[in-house]
């Protein structure tokens, strides 16, 4: 009894002991004088950028932490919830709503006011006709074709499809050439991808999950026909996740696929001499719907808590000014400035395959800034994903996804 | 007979694990201009990658140690004296195996900014200097091993600190060669309490600086990311090579009768 | 003998982890405790609400709660046993005079060495199409598959992978049990004729019961929490079927921002893992005589 007694006693103690030490809490770091930024590109992009601005700003000293993509939201979560988030930070378009609904941003609609017309990609940062976020970089996804099977398919490279009709049929003569090549690659099997590849087909058809008015419209007519044609493709498909489409991209062996930036800046350090060229989503027919593509955007906030509000959104700013998104795009080689700037900018526009995903931003949505977008996203990868795998016809599978988008976001109209 | 179908049954089982290590070590040394090591080097210049060496290198001595001393001890208490509650306490330490880590995640990270941790060599060690894992061990191994060299050490009057160090430690050889290696391996692979508890590029470990590599030049090149895994498990197979012998010294050791 | 009054030996050889369960996991442990009765969202901490056993209730209604029990369930039954009669028998085989012996405990060892992580990465690219399991059974004129997109084969898939990388480890741990069974008590069963099967059930298992004991729950409570590598291959998917409970429970608290829920989640893990433990360690509780003569504390 002693012993048992004993040794618990030490450890609650020592448990009490610390406990009592959070009544004097400690803040890391000495936060009064830095502006702390937090980003998710490489330090080496960003310091050039940081020592000019600190240039600029005698008396100003920013402290840099670098994220990754898979574990940087935790992180900033857990900053949140012990008061140390940083002044600054860089968010995705499909996270910023949310934390725009949950009151942690500084207001920004003044800069919005000065800068809007410099810069696409505000839609993620507009909430309740305030603004909270400034773009920075974005990525948009195009077609990637391979030239050599088209010509082996008797296609024309310098005509990729521009109606689906035409990615049908091209799909269908490469997918015919055997020998384990594909026509078409569709993403299936993951997470944060596939409602991607499918919405840019829905949008381009004047299909969305929201109306004007806030209703839910993804079991409308025209996200029904973008549904139908997405598997008419199927058969001609090669349905893998996006690490082996791109491998069989690289490999000759894929015809044609919707991706990102990041495979151009790939393809030319591992697959070289591959032969390939981009274009423009098709659009669902020549005489109607647009060439829309899906687009990520990444946005710069200040934390509500910010010390050093003013500094702040001075750093903000200066980083979402056009030579310094420049410069980060250039280093990272997948995004590019959200700012107008870059469409006329000889850097993008040089390179024909780069002068596309330029020419395609400007077409390009990112999803509905809807707080519980997060949650969405995944009825509608479910219910894509369930229409491929033939388990319900694509009109029931909409209409769930229809009945959950609406339930998650009741849960969201109490603010 | 029996040998040689031993020998040849081990010998599939061993290809089958290898196998894919060697495909591996391939790929890392498969560049575009024929095989060399250019993905190491690429890797090892990316980011100050010494530092990242030297940080697991020091976080994970410290917390092999401790785990070697402060376990056997624990281990030692479970196995060998009946404790009154010694059931529950027992389960206490083991529940903090049960419990999905990913939970207390925030709630550490709260606790170790509130005590002026975060980003410090501290915050890599002190909370895991003791593993449940390995107490569990010890304490299973130690009950199949029979006391009479304790009794017999006890019946002349050796303390109880002698009778755990002198004559307790060197029986547990062989397990205590696999907590050093599984503590090495669970510690030097550990990534997402390291990030989440360090900011500055000085304090990161291994793992850390090969995500982040991970993530920017080299995001889906398999060389460089095998380059980076190979590297990574270098030093742990240097430190398997060095402890399993002690596993052989087990075996000559013998029981004492 | 004399007995002097002092302190038990028992605290001071269980004081460095009191201290460091005490100092590290006790308040961790108490708010993960306390926030599966909370609404708690790390953005919002001013908004926290009491649900009181809100959360454990919505536990019993939620489909996406049962298939990743169901998920979780089948992945520990399909792989506990298989892993841990691989490693008996690998440990067994192993326990005799060999040539290349080292070369042997180091080729079973090294899948252990890589992370969780690169293995994920590695099999996720043998399980695809043109990888190297399919393009082995592309030579052999069988079937290809998408192993890890078909949502009939996407666990088992991750179940094998997980097998092999678990099983040189776990009969590295069973062999250094082996080490130390006394070789006097395999002289007397030889002496009293006991064949090769004989021994091993009447000599080696039950001298091996704890070793066991320790490699069923581990491997219980680590198969309990399988996360990083459904993270990494599949994420859930395809249509759920690779979906855990740890993987739900990160997906519950990081991306859908609901901490309470994803604790009670945590806390069924725990239920269960425990139930499990206890009942492990009760049947391979060793029986043999030499067995734990308890120093009164």
């Amino acid at each position: 009894m002693m012993r048992r007694s004993h040794m618990r006693a030490v450890g609650v103690v020592a448990g009490l002991c610390l406990l009592a030490a959070f009544s004097c809490g400690k803040k890391s770091g000495s936060r009064s004088t830095s502006v702390h930024l937090w980003q998710f590109w490489d330090i080496a992009v960003v310091a050039p950028i940081i020592a000019e601005f600190e240039k600029q700003n005698p008396g100003l000293h920013v402290e840099v932490e670098q994220l990754t993509w898979a574990t940087g939201l935790e992180k900033i979560q857990a900053a949140l919830a012990s008061g140390t988030q940083p002044d600054v930070c860089e968010l995705g378009s499909t996270w910023l709503p949310r934390f725009s609904y949950e009151g942690v941003l500084e207001d920004l609609t003044a800069v919005y006011e000065a800068e809007r017309d410099s810069f696409l990609m505000w839609d993620s940062a507009l909430y309740k006709d305030r603004v909270y976020g400034l773009p920075w970089v974005q990525g948009s996804r195009v077609l990637f074709i391979n030239r050599e099977l088209f010509k082996k398919a008797g296609l024309d490279p310098d005509r990729p499809p521009q109606t689906w009709d035409e990615l049908l049929q091209a799909s269908q003569k490469i997918g015919a050439l055997g020998n384990g090549v594909y026509g078409f690659g569709q993403n299936i099997g993951e997470k944060y991808v596939l409602y991607k590849k499918f919405m840019a087909f829905a949008w381009g058809n004047g299909g969305d999950v929201f109306d004007e008015r806030g209703n839910v419209v993804v079991n409308s007519p025209a996200m029904l026909e973008a549904l139908e044609f997405y598997l008419k493709l199927a058969p001609f498909s090669l349905q893998e996740k996006q690490e082996v489409l791109d491998q069989y991209f690289k490999t000759g062996k894929l015809g044609m696929q919707i991706s990102g930036a990041w495979n151009v800046k790939n393809y030319a350090l591992e697959a070289p001499n591959l032969d390939y060229s981009c274009a423009l989503v098709p659009k669902p027919a020549a005489d109607r719907g647009e060439h829309v593509s899906f687009a990520g955007a990444e946005m710069l906030v200040v934390f509500k808590g910010s010390q050093q509000k003013e500094a702040a959104v001075k750093l903000a700013r200066f980083l979402q000014a056009y030579p310094q998104a420049k410069a980060v795009s250039l280093a990272a080689g997948s995004v590019f400035p959200a700012a107008r700037e870059a469409m006329n900018d000889p850097a993008f526009t040089r390179d024909p395959r780069i002068k596309v995903f330029v020419e395609q931003s400007l077409t390009s949505r990112t999803p509905p800034a809807h707080p519980g977008w997060n949650e969405m996203e995944e009825a509608i990868d479910h219910a894509v994903e369930e229409a491929m795998y033939g388990r319900r016809a694509p009109r029931w599978c909409l209409d769930d996804a229809a009945k959950e988008i609406t339930t998650i976001a009741a849960r969201f109209n109490q603010k | 007979m029996m040998r040689y179908l031993r020998w040849i049954v081990l010998l599939v089982a061993i290809v089958l694990m290898a196998y894919p290590l060697g495909w591996m070590i391939a790929v890392s040394l498969r560049t575009s201009d024929g095989l060399n090591l250019r993905y190491y080097a690429d890797v090892w210049n990316s980011g100050p990658f010494d530092r990242y060496f030297i940080n697991s290198l020091a976080v994970a001595a410290v917390v092999v140690l401790g785990n070697i001393v402060f376990c056997t001890m624990a281990g030692y208490a479970f196995a060998r004296y009946r404790i009154r509650g010694g059931k529950l306490l027992f389960f206490l330490v083991l529940s903090t195996i049960m419990l999905p880590k990913q939970v207390i995640l925030v709630p550490l990270y709260i606790e170790m900014q509130r005590l002026g941790l975060i980003d410090s060599y501290w915050a890599l060690t002190l909370p895991f200097l003791v593993d449940p894992f390995n107490i569990f061990l010890i304490r299973q191994y130690l009950l199949g091993i029979p006391t009479d060299c304790e009794e017999a050490a006890r019946i002349d009057g050796a303390g109880e600190l002698f009778i755990l160090f002198r004559v307790v430690f060197p029986m547990l050889t062989p397990v205590l060669a696999v907590v050093a290696i599984h503590t090495t391996l669970t510690n030097w692979n550990s990534f997402l309490f390291p990030f989440i508890l360090t900011n500055s590029t000085s304090m990161r470990t291994l793992p850390v600086g090969l995500a982040l590599l991970a993530q920017g030049a080299y995001s889906i090149d398999w060389g460089h990311l095998m380059a980076g895994a190979v590297l990574s498990a270098l030093p742990v197979v240097v430190a398997f090579l060095i402890f399993q012998r002690r596993i052989i010294g087990g075996l000559t050791t013998g029981m004492t009768r | 003998m004399s007995r002097r009054r002092r302190v038990s030996p028992v605290v001071w050889l269980l004081l460095p982890w009191a201290l460091v369960y005490g100092a590290f996991f006790v308040f961790p442990f108490l708010f993960s405790f306390v926030l599966g009765f909370l609404h708690y969202n790390p953005l919002n901490v001013a908004n926290t609400t009491f649900v009181g056993a809100g959360n454990v209730t919505r536990l019993f209604g939620d489909a996406a709660f049962h298939s990743a029990l169901r998920n979780t369930l089948f992945f520990v039954i399909g792989t506990v046993p298989v892993t841990t009669t691989l490693a008996l028998a690998l440990a067994w085989l192993l326990h005799a005079p060999l040539p290349m012996k080292d070369a042997f405990k180091a080729a079973m060892f090294l899948p252990s060495i890589l992370s969780v992580v690169v293995i994920a990465l590695l099999f996720k690219l043998f399980y695809a199409p043109g990888g190297a399991l399919n393009e082995t059974l592309r030579a052999l004129g069988l079937q290809t598959h998408g192993w890890l997109t078909d949502p009939a084969t996407a666990l088992p898939a991750i179940m094998a992978m997980d097998i092999w990388a678990a099983v040189g480890y776990y009969a590295l741990v069973l062999y250094a049990a082996f080490t130390s069974i006394p070789e006097s008590l395999y002289e007397a069963a030889t002496l009293e004729g006991a064949g090769h099967w004989a021994t091993f059930r009447h000599v080696t298992l039950p001298m091996l019961k704890p070793a066991l004991g320790f490699v069923l729950v581990i491997n219980t409570i680590r198969s309990f929490q399988v996360f990083v590598e459904v993270l990494v291959m599949t994420q859930g998917g395809p249509l759920g079927s690779t979906n855990t409970l740890v993987m739900m429970l990160y997906d519950t608290a990081f991306r859908r921002l609901d901490y309470g829920y994803s604790s009670v989640i945590a806390y069924a893990v725990f239920i269960l893992s425990g139930v499990f433990s206890v009942f492990a360690l009760r049947r391979m509780r060793s029986q043999t005589p030499v067995q734990q003569r308890g120093m009164p504390a």
